[in-house]
């Protein structure tokens, strides 16, 4: 009787210890997962990048989905149907490692932080941003076709996956549309279709005449012929910009270079106002009675930041020089340009001076 | 004084009555039925219901009494017997019965006394002991800590303001305010006070922004008068008390008149209240170089050093004005004695008693010009003319008179703003003073919240077991608020403001029950009552500016120009209510019972859709210790098992919500139109609320009663919650209520209470630990939300919070902080742009700035890189009780704690970010228009960022210049997420009882001194200044009224 009460008591136990232990998992409560929303998209979905420069696309709205989240890109055909493989060409391509802060010394300097990586020349990084890389060129990637004419077919169509915990949603026809390469900007001498000369505004059928390039600001430049400051409008322009690779550098040089209406050169000695030393972001500088030339790292500007040669989103430099003027006032000429140039290689600026050379001496 | 003539006089009157009789000394054994002793039997004199001892362990005792008193014997297993002391008797041997039912407690269910073994519900009960010796205003805040389940934060030190109050976890998803001011809509249980139930969130609906006096309508109890507080916490228990008893149900029971010979009580004390420590400051001449000392190795631009010239209280340090040392906060904060008196008066006999309780309470803030004022008078009268008959009176009046200051209360953002003014600037004197400063101190307030209660009940047996009950009260509150706001304080003119409201609340209630045995084994109740409730509140304010000045307060005229409107309030209520329940209970042999009830409410709020809820409950109870084979298990006394399922049904509708609100719209046709308001669209399907709970329990007495086990869990599931969300602008509306949010809660509840020592003993040991484990999990959300909503605060702030389905039910959305930047290298750059991380203006971080994670990756910080985070609800709450008796010794100790909790420090981010701005200049379009100028305040002791390399936890402070863009002291950031757990000793008590003999000498019956300390300390690894000083929502703002420490000398004594 004592034993048999003993173990109806230690039965009584034992079952309402595992009445009472039983948790959570009887209550059958939701798990603790990521939110995802099914709101998940892009403000910008039909991307048009130039090639030949890094685009970064930062449409996404993740509507509060819990990050981080997977980003894939799925399904890439053309318009018909064709698959699209070659977004996803593999070419090198620079990455920094560090900030570029316009104060490096040397071109050595200016590579120890950066590195080239292979990594295909498009893609969705892990935080949903489209980057379509600066390896991704006119020969890897064919632009738009160049009659204008934007037929379904050639437009690459892709689907984005993304994930997390949560759940997995499609965000649905992207539409890459690139145009082609343009090396430099200002790139207004450049036809957007075929990369060929952009025609003249004013007589655009004329394809003997072209639309050019002008200095971002000319002030105080006088004629030497007319004695009228030199000015840029729609009817004339008196200055304008070549920027256009040259042979027989190193292969990264760019040099600054002066041509009068006379078609020589001004020796660039002659705008004595000029910071030579704080033009580009350039080294080993080599001045001659023809042009100025640096060492430089391209792309320039290297990045967005504001430094001594570039304003934040542009490279710009000023030239400048002084005279006296009508009046015994004296007057500081000056030009300057803002401008990026995408493409290594050897580049020279020339500022034509189309109808007349700018007058130095005083009056 | 007019109280010691009172006390003097009833002396007088009482002291020629008590005939002066000898005393005889008694010795006696007491026995159970097979001659055995029986130890710790109480002794009690039934004159006037006072224990007088104890027996032995082999049930001995001895006593002095005078002749021709009866002794009450009474002891845990026994039936109690009575005996008569004749003159000249020496030798008195008991013998006692035992009984079936071991435990006699009895309990209040559905309004009618129940033996507490026969009920199938949890509850715990609190007696008079566990509420004395510590003077407070509110009731609350001495049941924290004593009962596991419920969680009382005693989240401020506000005179006559409550804390936060929560049965069983989360009820609600709804908070109201906006950043570190946001709370949780209160979800207090339902009071029973005598019978009557008492809605105690009813100060409380404008949040921390409220709105008139904000008297907790607990705060006007004495606890002196209270002999009993039950609280209730399964639905099983509840649900007779229906929708409002959803939140649990407190039941407390004041005193009643118990003694043949009439007593006086007689209960004082005298305390004193300090405010906790305050911030340290850097006075002075400090202060000055420590801004200049920042100024110059900070500034980024020339034009931010040549602006110290352009401020005078740093560059003029020899101008008598700018040369102070000021103690600002000293001039707010102080040290107050309060007074505590309750007076009551009690007697009769079975057939007539009567009581009569007064009291007053009166608190002086620890903030200047801020107090709370309670009168109270309750009187009780219970006739009895035959056994059939039962008839009660009762009055309960009261007054509590209260002064806010220029706060609302439970902020004191005036005091807090002044607090910090630059310790440069002269303090207040004849000429001259702040108008911060002003405002505090000079503001009139005047509060008074005044309550009658009349409750009449009456009780008759028509035949035997079948009982006949009914009860009215009527409850009458007004609620007052004046406030005179001088020139000084409020630009340069008076202003007034004044707050009128009134509440009544009709009560009836009509109980018929029938209780029967069977042969002996079966037994049943059926308990049927209605309930009528009308309930009606309107208050209205009225505000004046440009008063004519600070002499003349009133009575004003109107001036339609400077008034500033008012009206009355939206919390307007006229509801009628009407209820019918219905209880049954079962039971065999005591060893099995069945509980089953059923409540409808019906409510004129409900709307036609939904007027009648529905809550029932069914609970089955084992008790294994009346089996024959745990019979002969000596060291179980008690052992029973529960089980129970039960609905409560709650309106969170409104006729508002459900009819929509129309408004007064503009003309037309000569004629006022009236159109929809188009801020809710109305929603007539509105469901109320619907709680449900499963819970199981286990009750164990062992070893004699020396060993004390409740054991509780429940799961609560909270269904058709209330949630706001937001309608596509084209449907013309802004919100919708909805009600597909739900959420559980589910957890454990320990209390154990032991005896170690043997009961005869002279020294006397009670330790009680009791513990609550819950967790709250968020169960859905509206379908559109698809699991997630993000509640954003549009305030400054920034403090959002986020409901995601499957965790913890309230979070913070905050950033991620991570550290501090070492150097400028830590800083991650983008290897698609080459860029720094940054802030969305652009400002790229640099050493010394605090390292946000960036969660999605762009490297700039946005709103796109919060996450969720924390966890706002404690998951453990509990206390500890120990009572140590030695003779007439008494010394205890009380202790409460809350774990696992997280709270944002922002009394910490506000000192930090006192740096911000050391000119100190208030600049509004461009134009220097005033000199502010914040205190500073010493920082060595924290881990800050100074010098590049230095690896920190908190950023650079100093950096003025690039604060407003890099925000480095936000709000909304991780880096103030502490973890809120704290272990508090809220109350020491030292306490010494007279021995009678000497008493009788001076006529006393009873003589108590006592000793107490309340809010001692709290051990916390918290950095802030109080881990329970926080809001509902686990936010520190630094602007809450501070919890005192308070010192208590007082005594009890009874004639």
């Amino acid at each position: 009787m004592k034993i048999s009460n003993n173990i109806r008591l230690l039965c009584v136990i034992l079952s309402s210890y595992s009445l009472f232990s039983a948790c959570s998992d009887m209550y059958g409560l939701p798990e603790d997962r990521d939110f995802i929303s099914d709101k998940i998209d892009y403000t910008n979905k039909i991307l048009e990048p130039i090639l030949g420069r890094t685009t970064v696309f930062t449409s996404m709205v993740e509507d509060n989905s819990t990050l981080p989240m997977k980003f894939e890109i799925v399904n890439a055909r053309y318009g018909d149907g064709r698959p699209v493989t070659d977004i996803f060409t593999k070419a090198p391509t620079y990455e920094w490692i560090q900030e570029y802060d316009g104060l490096e010394k040397s071109i050595a300097e200016i590579e120890a932080k950066r590195k080239l990586v292979e990594k295909p020349i498009f893609e969705v990084d892990s935080n949903g941003r489209l980057i379509l890389w600066a390896s991704a060129n006119n020969k890897n990637l064919k632009p738009r076709p160049v009659d204008t004419v934007l037929k379904t077919q050639d437009i690459r169509f892709f689907d984005i996956k993304v994930q997390n915990s949560g759940g997995t949603q499609i965000i649905k026809d992207f539409q890459l549309i690139p145009w082609t390469q343009r090396d430099y900007y200002p790139d207004t001498d450049i036809n957007p279709y075929t990369g060929g000369k952009a025609p003249d505004p004013q007589r655009p059928k004329d394809t003997t005449r072209q639309d050019y390039i002008i200095p971002s600001s000319l002030t105080n430049v006088i004629g030497e012929r007319t004695q009228l400051p030199l000015a840029n409008n729609s009817i004339k322009k008196d200055v304008v910009v070549y920027i256009r690779p040259f042979s027989g550098g190193k292969g990264n040089s760019l040099r600054i270079k002066f041509l009068g209406a006379d078609g020589k050169f001004i020796n660039p000695v002659k705008f004595n106002q000029t910071k030579w030393d704080l033009l580009v972001h350039g080294f080993n500088k080599v001045m001659n009675p023809e042009y100025v030339q640096y060492d430089v790292a391209y792309p320039i500007p290297l990045s967005n930041i504001k430094t001594d040669y570039s304003n934040g989103g542009t490279a710009f430099f000023t030239i400048n020089y002084s005279r006296i003027g009508f009046g015994g006032i004296r007057q500081v000429g000056q030009l300057s340009l803002n401008y990026r140039i995408y493409k290594k290689g050897d580049w020279e600026i020339v500022f034509h001076f189309r109808n007349e050379n700018p007058k130095f001496e005083d009056d | 004084m007019k109280l010691q003539k009172l006390i003097i006089l009833i002396l007088s009157i009482f002291s020629l009555q008590i005939a002066f009789a000898q005393n005889q000394e008694i010795r006696g054994r007491v026995v159970d039925e097979s001659n055995n002793g029986v130890a710790g039997v109480t002794v009690i004199n039934a004159a006037n219901n006072r224990a007088i001892t104890a027996t032995s362990d082999n049930g001995n005792f001895s006593i002095s009494v005078p002749a021709n008193t009866t002794l009450i014997f009474k002891a845990v297993g026994f039936n109690q017997r009575r005996v008569t002391v004749r003159a000249n008797q020496t030798t008195i041997n008991v013998q006692l019965s035992s009984t079936e039912d071991q435990v006699e407690e009895v309990v209040v269910r559905g309004y009618v006394a129940r033996k507490k073994e026969t009920t199938t519900g949890s509850s715990f009960t609190l007696g008079e002991k566990d509420l004395r010796d510590v003077p407070t205003a509110n009731l609350e805040q001495l049941m924290q800590g004593k009962v596991p389940g419920l969680n009382v934060q005693v989240n401020t030190g506000a005179p006559g303001f409550r804390g936060s109050t929560q049965i069983r976890g989360l009820s609600t998803l709804t908070t109201t305010g906006s950043g570190s001011e946001s709370i949780l809509m209160p979800t207090s249980p339902l009071y029973v006070i005598d019978g009557v139930p008492m809605d105690a969130d009813r100060a409380s609906e404008f949040g921390l922004q409220q709105q008139g006096p904000g008297i907790s309508p607990l705060s006007l109890i004495p606890p002196e008068d209270v002999q009993s507080i039950e609280i209730l916490k399964d639905a099983q228990a509840t649900s007779l008390y229906g929708s409002q008893g959803a939140y649990g149900v407190i039941i407390i029971t004041t005193k009643r008149g118990n003694s043949p010979v009439p007593r006086i009580n007689y209960t004082h004390s005298t305390f004193m209240k300090t405010p906790p420590k305050l911030r340290e400051t850097l006075g002075g001449n400090l202060e000055r170089q420590l801004k200049i000392w920042q100024i110059y190795n900070n500034a980024r631009i020339q034009g931010e050093i040549d602006n110290i010239m352009n401020t005078p209280m740093l560059a003029d340090s020899l101008n008598a004005f700018f040369n102070n040392s000021t103690n600002w906060q000293a001039l707010y904060y102080q040290n107050t004695f309060n007074q505590n008196h309750n007076l009551s008066l009690d007697g009769g006999n079975e057939i007539l008693s009567y009581k009569s309780n007064i009291g007053y309470y009166g608190e002086t803030g620890v903030i200047k010009n801020t107090g709370f004022n309670r009168y109270s008078a309750n009187l009780r009268m219970d006739y009895r003319p035959s056994k059939r008959f039962d008839f009660t009176g009762q009055v309960f009046a009261q007054l509590g008179k209260q002064n806010k200051g220029d706060g609302t209360g439970i902020l004191q953002t005036g005091v807090s703003t002044g607090g910090m003014n630059s310790t440069l600037l002269p303090p207040p004197g004849f000429f001259n003073a702040s108008a911060d400063y002003i405002s505090a101190i000079k503001t009139k307030n005047d509060n008074s919240s005044k309550l009658i209660r009349p409750y009449v009940e009456g009780k008759f047996e028509i035949l035997p077991g079948l009982r006949l009950q009914s009860a009215l009260s009527y409850e009458f509150a007004s609620n007052n608020e004046d406030r005179f706001t001088p020139a000084a304080a409020a630009g340069q003119f008076s202003e007034v403001y004044s707050f009128a409201g009134r509440e009544s609340n009709l009560y009836n209630r009509n109980i018929i029950n029938y209780t029967r045995d069977f042969n002996e084994d079966h037994n049943i109740f059926i308990n049927l009552f209605n309930e009528v409730r009308h309930n009606q509140r309107q208050n209205s304010i009225t505000k004046q500016v440009r008063t004519p000045n600070d002499q003349f307060e009133g009575p004003l005229g109107y001036d339609g120009w400077f008034s500033r409107g008012g009206g009355i309030l939206s919390n307007f209520r006229n509801e009628k209510a009407l209820s019918f329940a219905l209880a049954t209970s079962y039971s065999y042999k005591s060893r099995y019972i069945v509980d089953l009830s059923y409540r409808i409410d019906g409510s004129s709020a409900n709307g036609f859709e939904n007027l009648y809820t529905k809550n029932p409950a069914i609970g089955v109870r084992w008790n294994a210790h009346h089996e024959e084979w745990i019979k002969s298990v000596p060291w179980i006394n008690l052992a029973s098992l529960r089980f129970t399922w039960g609905v409560n049904v709650m309106p969170t509708s409104s006729l508002e919500r459900i009819y929509g609100k129309y408004d007064i719209s503009g003309r037309y046709n000569q004629i006022n139109g009236i159109g929809i308001n188009y801020e809710f669209i109305p929603n007539p399907n509105l469901k109320p609320t619907t709680s449900m709970q499963y819970n199981a329990g286990l009750d164990l007495n062992l070893f004699n009663n020396k060993i004390e086990i409740i054991y509780d869990t429940y799961y609560k599931r909270v269904e058709n919650l209330l949630f706001e969300s937001f309608l596509s602008n084209s449907t013309g509306f802004d919100k919708l209520h909805s009600n597909d949010a739900g959420l559980a809660n589910y957890g454990h509840e320990l209390a154990l209470n032991i005896r170690p020592l043997p009961a005869a003993s002279a020294f006397n040991w009670t330790f009680s630990l009791n513990g609550a484990y819950n967790r709250d999990v968020l169960l859905q959300l509206p379908a559109t939300f698809r699991g997630q909503f993000i509640k954003w605060d549009g305030g400054p702030d920034l403090l959002h919070s986020v409901n995601r389905v499957g965790t913890s039910a309230l979070s913070n959305y905050l950033l991620q902080n991570v550290g501090v930047y070492a150097t400028d290298a830590d800083v991650p750059v983008d290897p698609t742009t080459g860029l720094r991380y940054r802030t969305s203006d652009g400002t790229f971080f640099q050493a010394g700035d605090p390292i946000f994670v960036d969660r999605n990756g762009d490297y700039i910080l946005d709103q796109r890189d919060y996450a969720r985070s924390g966890n706002t609800q404690p998951l453990w709450t509990g206390g500890m009780q120990n009572n140590f008796n030695y003779k007439n010794f008494q010394f205890s100790v009380y202790a409460s704690y809350t774990a696992k909790r997280t709270i944002l420090n922002y009394a910490l981010a506000q000192r930090l970010d006192l740096f911000r701005n050391p000119f100190g200049q208030i600049i509004e379009n461009g134009v220097i228009t005033g000199n502010g100028g914040q205190s500073v305040v010493p920082v060595d002791d924290l881990d800050i960022w100074l010098q590049d390399g230095d690896i920190a936890k908190y950023p650079y402070p100093y950096d003025f210049s690039r604060n407003s863009s890099v925000r480095p002291f936000r709000y909304d950031q991780t880096l103030w997420e502490e973890n809120g757990s704290y272990f508090k000793i809220n109350n020491i008590i030292v306490a010494y009882v007279f021995d009678r003999d000497f008493l009788r000498r001076f006529k006393l019956d009873r003589f108590r001194i006592y000793a107490s300390m309340d809010n001692v300390y709290t051990f916390s690894k918290y950095s802030g200044p109080n881990p329970e000083n926080v809001t509902s929502l686990g936010r520190d703002a630094s602007n809450g009224y501070p919890v005192p420490r308070s010192y208590t000398l007082g005594f009890n004594i009874s004639f």
